[in-house]
């Protein structure tokens, strides 16, 4: 009896790690019309995570707004590479025509089931590589976004201290690194940008920790990317005269960017993905990166006007005049991969 | 200097959930029983933790008492989990190591599925401030080190001695040392072991609880889905480390946040040394002590792992 107890104990534990795995939700209930679209996003975290994941999901949103009734848009979060793989297989097998695995960490289950399965597109990134003739990829500029951000740090700081609380160096964290150096050097080459990395996209309590040690250190303004810069973020809010530079919007909206988050930038990926959408439509399954910058309006920026006093005429008129040149053409800054960090 | 004395000053608080998080644990295998499922006590325990003030404050301030009562809730919660986990492994006498990893995943599950319910997104709260001991947190060097925390920082360090007072010096803690030494000749003193382990992993449970609260109530004041990252499982080898008792496990824990905390600093040093040899550096001092202190592992619960069946010789 004990032991069928001991079994029935563990499966109920067993079970309950169903609450670990991901979720799927569908975010259209539409049936899938003709010329209509199925879209899959797989996700590393949440759809709400205020960064990387959830840009992509109000991506969606957008060019469903943009493109009504063109998409049918379903989603699974919390995946680990590991688990990827089979709800991709899940998708596939119920018909999807486009698998977007939002994250470089999905690139050999991407390559794998696009071998796999040639009728079916996916899209990940951020990467600039071709891995397949149905495998569209996305790379974005982040060093724009950056040297935008590290213009006004560099004309915001009065201790020439500036912090960056990095994930790891690669991928768009690397060139938003590199392009906030270069922005930094170009209105104040006598500041410091003290860079340091967390190792992890999620682990919020060692962002803050290790924001809080540049603040110590001396750091009054502070950047960072991925998801884990709100919990550098949250730090910065414990300290009465430091200031933040956002890399996604979705930052200003909680009580902490209010009060700190002077400007941001984001991802517009509903350009990404009404792009993707019109490349089916035009026969085009995949085999071309599609990059983000101001040029080509995949990067949006905004100030907090809760803090507009903070920025003077001429800051806003560096920016802007910035935000111009990348508009006016693509890879004004090319040099961001000289900066040695 | 101002370095040293930044570090210092951070490796307390950055230490605290760790601390507790493996005193928990040593409680836990003191008594006999490998307790893995730490980390997703912490879990429950986090979001438990901020739950009540963000719900009482929305998000913005609430009074002090709100967040106190977070953290109760959350031993309470941490308390419970540990009595769900004594009922697997202590009366059904389920495999530790394997029961252990189904509570780290349910808790870790059921906080993020409650969060997400309850909360919505990636949410801060305004947290609980700290409190300097007037007079001594104005000592020069030493008042910005130990003294300008969080009232929970203080109570965790005391909770240290107390530890090791109950461990060592009540009728209580021999118990649990008996249990968790020589469960079978225990018994035949007339103390009940099942009772003991239950009770030895409500109190550990308690305090993991208490260490997620800590980390979402009083260090980075706020919740996600992937708060604990792993320091779970740092607590469950701090206990390794520490060889069960309480002073060396705080040595452990301010030992591996002081290499935390350095590996931060150095990091802005801008050396020419690739970045991920400093992210890795507090993992890799805590294997290199963890390997030159084995041989004195004689000191751990001898029946650790082992379920106890009075009916059967063992």
């Amino acid at each position: 009896m004990k032991k069928a107890l001991s079994i029935a104990a563990l499966l109920v534990l067993c079970l309950a790690t169903v609450f670990a795995s991901g979720s799927a939700e569908e975010a259209a209930t539409a049936a899938s019309d003709e010329g209509q679209y199925k879209v899959a996003l797989i996700i590393e975290n949440t759809i709400d995570d205020r960064g990387w994941c959830q840009a992509m999901h109000e991506g969606i949103l957008g060019a469903m707004e943009q493109l009504p009734g063109k998409i049918h848009y379903e989603y699974s979060e919390r995946m680990t590479t590991v688990d990827s793989e089979s709800i991709a297989r899940q998708y596939i097998a119920d018909g999807f025509d486009l698998i977007i695995a939002h994250g470089s960490q999905y690139r050999n289950m991407v390559s794998d089931l696009s071998a796999e399965f040639p009728d079916v597109s996916f899209a990940f990134g951020t990467s600039s590589d071709i891995i397949g003739d149905n495998v569209f990829t996305y790379m974005p500029e982040s060093e724009e976004t950056g040297y935008l951000s590290g213009l006004l740090a560099g004309m915001l700081t009065k201790t020439n201290n500036i912090g960056l609380v990095g994930p790891v160096d690669s991928g768009d964290a690397a060139r938003y690194n590199r392009g906030f150096i270069l922005g930094v050097e170009a209105v104040n080459p006598d500041a410091t940008v003290n860079v340091a990395y967390t190792g992890s996209f999620s682990d919020y309590v060692r962002s803050g920790e290790l924001a809080t040690t540049q603040i110590l250190a001396g750091a009054d303004v502070l950047t960072g990317s991925s998801q884990q810069a709100i919990g550098a973020l949250r730090a910065c809010a414990e300290y009465e005269d430091v200031l933040w530079l956002g890399q996604d919007l979705a930052q200003l909206d909680t009580p902490e960017g209010q009060a700190k988050c002077v400007a941001a930038s984001a991802y517009n990926y509903t350009a990404v993905v009404v792009g993707l959408i019109e490349s089916l439509d035009a026969g085009v399954t995949g085999g071309v990166c599609i990059p983000m910058n101001f040029n080509n309006d995949g990067f949006i920026f905004d100030y907090n006007s809760a803090l507009a006093d903070v920025v003077t005429d001429e800051m806003r008129q560096t920016v802007d005049e910035a935000i111009a040149s990348f508009r006016a053409s693509a890879g004004v800054l090319s040099n961001w991969a000289d900066v040695q960090i | 200097m101002d370095i040293l004395i930044n570090i210092l000053s951070m490796t307390v608080p950055f230490s605290v959930a760790l601390l507790l998080a493996s005193l928990g644990e040593m409680f836990n295998q003191r008594s006999g029983v490998f307790n893995l499922g730490c980390e997703g006590i912490m879990a429950v325990g986090a979001f438990i933790g901020m739950l009540v003030p963000f719900s009482v404050g929305q998000g913005g301030a609430v009074a002090g008492g709100w967040n106190w009562l977070g953290l109760l809730l959350a031993c309470v919660a941490g308390a419970l989990l540990g009595l769900l986990f004594g009922l697997v492994v202590v009366t059904f006498r389920a495999p530790q190591g394997i029961a252990g990893i189904g509570l780290q995943m349910f808790g870790v599950g059921v906080a993020g599925t409650l969060f997400r319910h309850f909360v919505g997104g990636t949410q801060s709260i305004p947290g609980m401030s700290t409190t300097p001991i007037p007079l001594l947190s104005k000592i020069p060097v030493i008042g910005r080190i130990f003294f300008s925390h969080s009232i929970i920082v203080y109570l965790a360090f005391l909770f240290v001695p107390l530890a090791w007072y109950i461990l060592f010096k009540t009728p209580w803690g021999l118990r649990v040392r008996a249990v968790g030494t020589h469960p079978r000749a225990a018994d035949s003193m007339g103390i009940n072991v099942n009772r003991t382990r239950y009770e030895a992993l409500a109190v550990g449970g308690a305090l993991a609880g208490l260490a997620g609260a800590y980390l979402s109530v009083c260090q980075v004041k706020m919740f996600s889905d992937e708060l604990i990252a792993g320091r779970g499982f740092i607590a469950v080898a701090l206990v390794y480390f520490g060889h069960w008792n309480p002073v060396k496990i705080m040595l452990g824990a301010l030992l591996f946040s002081f290499a935390q905390t350095i590996q931060y600093n150095v990091q802005g040093l801008g050396m020419n040394v690739p970045y991920e040899f400093f992210v890795m550096l507090p993992y890799v001092v805590v294997v290199v002590v963890l390997a030159f202190t084995s041989r004195n592992q004689k000191t751990g619960p001898a029946a650790l792992g082992k379920p106890f069946n009075r009916e059967m010789r063992t």
